[in-house]
């Protein structure tokens, strides 16, 4: 499968801070790639020295195959953006906006059917200053999509969209997907990039700290699962203290949780115990780490 | 790019006329300056017409130097160019929609700011074309300056005081709103080094004098030059330096804009045309504008202009020489060597039907009819008093005698002493009818019409004894109305008493 975007050892440094240090990846042509971590990770960096806004100081970038910095505007023709913040002239309205837009690109979708398909058609003649934020963002997303991109970028899409918004945009994002588009998201919503991406970049202090699908990286993290038992009668804390391998043991009545890394070995441990004080398991839940916590743990860890 | 560039521009267009502020600044402000100008030069007679290149050059200022960086700073704030930096096309394309859009509004505002000012009686002006052009390089010249100023500005509050540092200097010192004549000497080498001058002076040029051609031509297109030299420099260097991002530092290359004012202002001062008189505004006329274009051909020595009209009082043998005229003569009218060789196939060959009306900006002459206001009343009676015993007037030459009552008429018109400066050539002609003979008179300013650098100019550092400004040192245009002026007032003996 050929790649759509690839990202070779960029650097980019601003005065003291070296904002980028090294970071590759590449996306696939049908794929979905979320670009985590937290603020002031890098990821905005990355965003930007793809679609061109910055010029990374060494480092190369590939839309398409074509060199994107030294062919900025042909890798541009292949892409589209919608940035976390999308402001447009005060005056301008969604239907001027998008074929003014349009007018630079070689392909290009009609006007019409983005307002159809980002819902504003309600608001296609009426100025940009009297956009709500969702509609904007909207907006954002109808320009990226403008030119019918092999490659999309999207900075926080969801931010400011409604639900119903926000399916419709994670809809347009699979439909790219599934008519072998790529996109590369960041998004601080980890349950989206979970359901939407195909593969997941952490990016953390510039450098890449972790890469995989999101179960892959689940899986594979080193974080504990948190186990809680609902105990008939209750169990004093202090009787756990022999078992080996768990952690932040708490009673709350007639619940106790700890966490662990091995739920079976911890389990095979408390159940003889419980058994020799006729202590019964009336509800047992075994909870693995979050997408969440596995990347603020991946972040920890470095 | 094209259609993607004048979709651009349509929009723009669109956009800034459905801002308030844009319409504010772009129209309203121009008109309101026109109405101050007006006020300001009330008591001239022909509204507005002698200060069109202030008026159009401060609203060029204010449009290209405030407005533009204005609208680019903003949208730069607020993350607008920042979105147009992801398409598919250069900065000097996003730019030149924006500077081609400023444009138009320059000139549509300039339109309007013509328009009302023919309203209220300002006359046409007299090469529109050229106006068009020196209007539109004077537009170029600020636009680029107002790119640097985008350029250098952080956010829009820098703008305006960036903008102020500009236009109230030009205004002040750089020969705007203030003639450069009246400027100090200093003055006047620092307002080399900026546009406004040039704008000031080229569009004046257009609108009531001689445009692009005539003798100022020379003059004129330095202006243009100039203002070019300043605008296309400027706006390289902006394009280079343009930042799409607030983060983005202004880049070094802002510094090269100040090459076109450098090299400008050591043109101007090498050339040594640093020092302008205000005269310098109008048009000089060229005699033989006037003269016959008929037989016998008169070149600089008598062999080769046999003359075959009788001149009155005198033989033909004694031969037309040129004496240094100042103005080209045509190649063959005649010239006669005295004031009594004039004939009077040479007066009747007189185009008087060429001169500028009395009516418009050069040498005017009121009418018979015409009453003169209440307020210069006392003045002009002053002058009537002082004119019969003007030393000056009192020359043994018959020649210089006229001569020196036509400088006082001159003075009148390069000073725009607005509204006595048409009843003074009457009052200068009344006396001349009583001090010269009438058979002479005609041939006499026949001849200073043709030799307008002849004779002594001393008079005019005596004009003040008449109640009048004395002449500037350089008499070059005091002299060239004094020829306007023996021209219409011969006109006004030989062909009808109260022409045009």
């Amino acid at each position: 499968m050929s790649a759509k975007l690839n990202v070779r050892n960029i650097r980019k440094r601003y005065g003291a801070v070296q904002a980028l240090n090294g970071v590759s990846f590449h996306i696939d042509a049908g794929e979905i790639l979320g670009l985590l971590g937290a603020n002031g990770a890098g990821k905005t960096t990355a965003v930007e020295s793809i679609a061109g806004l910055c010029e990374p100081d060494s480092g190369t970038v590939e839309v398409c195959g074509i060199d994107a910095c030294r062919h900025p505007n042909e890798a541009k023709q292949r892409m589209g953006l919608a940035l976390s913040a999308t402001s447009l002239q005060d005056k301008i309205t969604p239907r001027e906006a998008i074929e003014n837009f349009g007018s630079f690109y070689r392909h290009r979708v009609r006007t019409e059917a983005l307002l159809e398909r980002f819902d504003l058609n309600g608001k296609a003649d009426q100025p940009f200053e009297t956009l709500s934020t969702g509609q904007r963002q909207r907006l954002a997303l109808a320009l990226a999509f403008v030119n019918e991109p092999e490659l999309l970028i999207l900075d926080e899409p969801s931010a400011g969209l409604d639900p119903d918004a926000r399916r419709n945009m994670q809809a347009s994002v699979r439909e790219m997907k599934e008519g072998g588009g790529a996109v590369l998201l960041t998004t601080h919503d980890m349950e989206e990039a979970r359901q939407l991406c195909d593969r997941l970049v952490v990016i953390h202090l510039g450098r890449v700290v972790a890469e995989g699908s999101p179960a892959s990286l689940i899986s594979g993290s080193r974080t504990t699962t948190t186990v809680s038992l609902r105990l008939t009668p209750s169990l004093d804390p202090q009787s756990l203290s022999s078992i080996d391998g768990i952690s932040a043991v708490e009673c709350n009545g007639a619940i106790v949780s700890f966490a662990t890394a091995d739920v079976n070995r911890a389990l095979a441990q408390l159940i003889p115990l419980l058994n020799s004080r006729a202590i019964a398991i009336t509800e047992l839940h075994a909870q693995k780490a979050t997408l969440e916590e596995v990347v603020s743990a991946l972040m920890n860890q470095n | 790019m094209m259609p993607s560039l004048l979709r651009q521009i349509a929009l723009n267009v669109r956009l800034n006329f459905r801002s308030r502020m844009a319409l504010i600044y772009g129209y309203l402000f121009p008109t309101i300056f026109l109405l101050a100008f007006r006020t300001l030069y009330r008591h001239e007679r022909l509204p507005l017409a002698l200060h069109a290149g202030e008026l159009l050059t401060v609203t060029i200022l204010g449009g290209a130097c405030f407005g533009l960086p204005t609208g680019i700073v903003s949208d730069r704030e607020r993350g607008v160019w920042r979105r147009y930096k992801v398409l598919p096309t250069s900065a000097l394309s996003i730019l030149g929609g924006t500077l081609v859009t400023r444009y138009l509004l320059l000139l549509t505002s300039g339109i309007l700011q013509l328009a009302l000012a023919m309203a209220i009686g300002m006359p046409a002006p007299r090469h529109p074309l050229a106006l068009w052009a020196a209007f539109s390089v004077a537009a170029i010249a600020f636009m680029g300056i107002g790119l640097d100023i985008a350029m250098l500005a952080a956010n829009v509050p820098a703008v305006q005081a960036l903008g102020q540092c500009i236009f109230l200097p030009m205004l002040i010192v750089g020969g705007v709103a203030v003639s450069l004549a009246s400027l100090p000497a200093w003055a006047q080498h620092v307002s080399a080094f900026a546009p406004g001058r040039y704008a000031v002076e080229a569009i004046q040029a257009c609108v009531t004098g001689a445009g692009l051609t005539g003798s100022r031509a020379t003059e004129t297109r330095f202006d243009l030059l100039a203002l070019l030299a300043i605008g296309l420099v400027a706006a390289a260097a902006g394009v280079r330096a343009f930042r799409w991002d607030t983060r983005q530092r202004p880049s070094p290359w802002l510094a090269a804009s100040v090459l076109g004012c450098l090299a400008t202002g050591l043109a101007t001062e090498f050339s040594g045309r640093v020092h302008s008189e205000t005269v310098q505004r109008e048009e000089q006329h060229n005699a033989s504008e006037y003269l016959p274009v008929h037989t016998p051909t008169l070149q600089t020595d008598a062999a080769t202009s046999p003359s075959e009209q009788q001149p009155i009082g005198a033989s033909a043998s004694s031969g037309p020489t040129v004496s240094k005229p100042a103005t080209a003569h045509r190649a063959n009218a005649t010239d006669p060597a005295t004031w009594q060789d004039v004939t009077r196939e040479d007066i009747a060959g007189v185009a008087f039907e060429r001169l500028p009306a009395d009516t418009g900006v050069v040498a005017p002459i009121a009418g018979i009819s015409d009453e003169p206001d209440p307020e210069i009343a006392d003045q002009l009676q002053q002058l009537q008093s002082a004119l019969p015993s003007w030393q000056p007037g009192k020359s043994g030459d018959p020649v210089q005698r006229v001569r020196n009552y036509l400088y006082a008429a001159a003075i009148a018109d390069v000073s725009r002493m607005d509204p006595l400066e048409r009843f003074v050539p009457l009052v200068v002609f009344e006396q001349l009818r009583k001090s010269i003979a009438a058979e002479n008179l005609p041939k006499i300013l026949y001849f200073i019409a043709l030799h307008p650098l002849d004779g002594s100019d001393a008079a005019v550092q005596r004009l003040h004894e008449l109640g009048l400004p004395d002449g500037p040192e350089d008499t070059r245009l005091l002299r060239n109305r004094a020829m306007m002026y023996a021209f219409k007032l011969l006109g006004r003996i030989t062909v009808a008493p109260d022409a045009k």
